[in-house]
């Protein structure tokens, strides 16, 4: 009997370790306390409304400039209790699923993704928690990103846009005269390259689970192709998408490209870049301020995404999204939120938060605004007002997107492109 | 203990007695009371370990949609699909290897260090505390460190050869998949042989030095005192150690996900990566949920047969 306690006991405390075993070597819970622990809590009296709000986590500044926001708020609203909470992107997403595991989701929340939360009858349409003359400063082709079967369910809060980054000096070396605007000038000048000097990488290429969906854009997008149809039907096998991916994974295989796509990030690439080892690369507007900020800056230039020959060059757009979760709100509450965003997205504050985080303007009203403080921000904000965007408003999207960086890392190891994207297409519902 | 305070425990046990009725009573109450003092512990297991293990296999059985709402029973369904996928037996075959190659490996050279560190030589406390540091470092920091030695571009072991003049040209030192994986499990093994070699040299240093004088006069050779002395005496050691090894090493997460994050298309995914990437990049949590409860019942079993084996030799063997 005793034997059989023991045995048992045992068997316990093995589960319970096979159980725990995880907890001591996942990643740490998310370490972004709320950006209101800083200041003492003030006593809230009963009939505050209260406001929270979750924010993803865009760089080191983020969450003082929350904090502070909060501050500036809270004190300017008296019947508002705002709690703002910076979330890195790293945590979000499983911060966000955890609270409406919960039933406690935040009342607006700051993030990439909004189909499926759309799909589960979580969010409000947005028009009736903005203000009108809020409503009329966003790009309407911005807007219509968030559209689902005729409603607007989020409003953007700021945008990048991608173009191709080159050294200017490894090119003129090389005999490169201009950048490549095509896909066959850009074989040219990467064989230039690699024949100047075989230790530089003349192409940046990232199929990481990090980013492989914006390789996959930069190609199929400058070759006619595309993921869906206009009836928005998916596309992902058609003889012009097999075409880009089987041009991109063959500059790799030809040792045009940086050694290993599968696992160098853009921030890698970014950093081989700055360093002179790379001559080029596609890559968003922050290179700009992340190369002059370097120690030794380089010489380098921007220009179109190359295109194969007769087809329109094409930026991709990346956009982030505040929405509103259906909490059964009041009166008062609808107008407390229209009253952040008010806040959040006047002019000047708007503008200062976008350059902060060094993104570009979701609005026209912010987007003059930074044209004029500087130029090559105009340029940048030209570029993404004529950018494509991925179709995020489908539900199946996050398959879509992890299914094209499989599909890229399986032509890395030597599959057959074609029969890739059959099955991948093969996988969804038309 | 003085008469004084004899006094004063007797006193205090006299309202005890009283307090049970009867024979029977004082018996009933005997054969409860350890229950009693074991309650707080099993509430606690039950609220903070089973309830979580519950609501994994019931998320495994269930519909969920991607923001993570349960839509209803879906009965085997995500374990069916998560069978049928392809690159799931790639996962488990990686998994099996990851576990093998870093428990055996990690085991042999920490059993051997702890034999080293054993002797007495100047400077052991420091080389004792030296060996500490893996330990003592976040996986991640660890992770990242290797990943930094490896890379082609700016890796330090390219760097250090191209100084001595070995190589002339930074070499790629992960060309394939297989040889990432291989970087990642020579990491896993750097990081978990510390564990092994305090584990060991605790059960070392409980040996008493008669048995090797004894087997010295008798003849006795370095191997034979080895096999016929140590091994048999940290062996509680060693199963502890192993068992916790199988356990810690087939759960590591962040080796794996700092350096490939599973890439290129699974090949380096173990079934923690996997299940990862499942519930918060694909947005499949009720497949996640069916993976983490395959990967619990693999070592169940394996740790459960494994104690069930050591504890049937014997009660010294624990």
């Amino acid at each position: 009997m005793k034997r059989f306690l023991a045995l048992l006991l045992a068997l316990v405390m093995t589960m319970a370790l096979v159980a725990c075993g995880s907890k001591t070597d996942t990643p740490a819970t998310p370490d972004t306390p709320p950006a209101s622990t800083d200041q003492p809590a003030p006593e809230t009296p009963a009939e505050k409304v209260s406001l929270n709000v979750i924010a993803a986590q865009y760089g080191d500044l983020t969450k003082d400039w929350w904090a502070n926001f909060q501050t500036e708020f809270n004190a300017s609203h008296d019947d508002i209790d705002l709690n703002v909470e910076v979330v890195s992107w790293n945590d979000i997403y499983t911060v966000v699923n955890t609270r409406i595991s919960g039933n406690t989701p935040p009342d607006i929340l700051n993030i990439d993704v909004f189909a499926d939360y759309v799909a589960d009858d979580l969010l409000r349409p947005i028009q009736d928690f903005v203000s009108d003359e809020t409503y009329a400063k966003f790009y309407p082709a911005f807007l219509e990103q968030s559209n689902i079967d005729g409603t607007i369910w989020a409003i953007p809060d700021l945008a990048s846009a991608r173009a191709m980054y080159y050294n200017a000096d490894i090119l003129e070396a090389a005999g490169v005269a201009a950048p490549p605007a095509t896909w066959a000038e850009l074989r040219d000048a990467c064989e230039k390259i690699k024949a100047y000097d075989s230790s530089i990488y003349p192409w940046g290429v990232d199929m990481t689970t990090d980013e492989g969906q914006a390789c996959f854009a930069y190609y199929i997008w400058n070759n006619g192709g595309d993921f869906t149809d206009a009836q928005g039907n998916w596309t992902l096998n058609t003889p012009e998408n097999v075409e880009a991916v089987e041009y991109i994974v063959g500059m790799v295989k030809d040792g045009l490209t940086n050694s290993d796509p599968a696992n160098e990030t853009r921030y890698d690439l970014q950093e081989l870049f700055a360093g002179g080892k790379l001559a080029m690369m596609i890559g968003p507007n922050q290179i700009t301020n992340y190369v002059e900020g370097s120690a030794n800056p380089i010489n380098f230039g921007i220009a179109s995404i190359p295109a194969n020959e007769g087809k329109e060059t094409a930026s991709v757009g990346v956009m982030d999204r505040f929405m509103v979760f259906d909490n059964e709100d009041t009166d008062d509450k609808v107008d407390a939120i229209k009253e952040f965003f008010d806040y959040f997205y006047e002019d000047t504050r708007y503008s200062d938060w976008v350059i902060m985080e060094t993104f570009l303007p979701a609005t026209t009203t912010g987007g003059e605004i930074m044209a004029a403080a500087d130029p090559a921000a105009g340029e940048w904000i030209n570029i993404v007002g004529s950018a494509r965007f991925y179709p995020t408003a489908k539900a199946e999207w996050a398959d879509v997107k992890q299914g094209v960086i499989d599909v890229e890392q399986h032509a890395l190891l030597g599959g057959d492109v074609a029969e890739l994207l059959d099955t991948l297409q093969a996988s969804l519902p038309n | 203990m003085n008469a004084a305070s004899q006094t004063v425990s007797e006193e205090k046990r006299a309202p005890v007695k009283k307090q049970v009725p009867g024979s029977s009573g004082k018996r009933l109450f005997r054969k409860v009371e350890p229950y009693i003092w074991i309650a707080p512990s099993v509430i606690l297991m039950a609220i903070f370990i089973l309830v979580p293990i519950l609501s994994v296999f019931r998320m495994a059985m269930s519909d969920v949609s991607r923001a993570g709402k349960i839509k209803g029973f879906n009965g085997l369904g995500n374990f069916s699909k998560v069978i049928s996928n392809p690159s799931f037996s790639l996962v488990l075959k990686n998994t099996l290897v990851w576990t093998v190659a870093v428990v055996v490996l990690s085991t042999v050279l920490g059993f051997m260090l702890a034999l080293v560190l054993n002797n007495k030589f100047r400077g052991r406390k420091v080389a004792r505390a030296i060996v500490v540091f893996p330990w003592a470092t976040t996986l991640v920091i660890q992770a990242s460190a290797w990943d930094f030695i490896i890379n082609t571009d700016y890796g330090t072991l390219n760097t250090l050869l191209m100084r001595i003049g070995l190589i002339s040209a930074p070499v790629n030192w992960t060309p394939t998949p297989e040889a990432y994986f291989a970087w990642e499990i020579a990491c896993g093994i750097f990081v978990t042989i510390p564990f092994v070699t305090f584990c060991v040299l605790s059960g070392l240093q409980s040996i008493d030095g008669s048995y090797y004088e004894a087997a010295t006069v008798d003849g006795a050779g370095y191997f034979q005192k080895l096999f016929s002395i140590t091994l048999p005496l940290v062996k509680s050691s060693l199963t502890v150690s192993t068992v916790l090894n199988i356990i810690y090493v087939f759960n590591s997460f962040p080796i794996i996900w700092t350096m490939t994050k599973g890439d290129p298309a699974n090949h380096t995914d173990t079934l923690v990566t996997y299940l990862y990437k499942l519930a918060f990049y694909n947005g499949k949590q009720g497949e996640a949920a069916a993976v983490s409860v395959i990967g619990f019942l693999i070592l169940l079993i394996c740790a459960s047969v494994y104690m069930i084996y050591t504890l049937r030799k014997g009660d010294d063997d624990l």
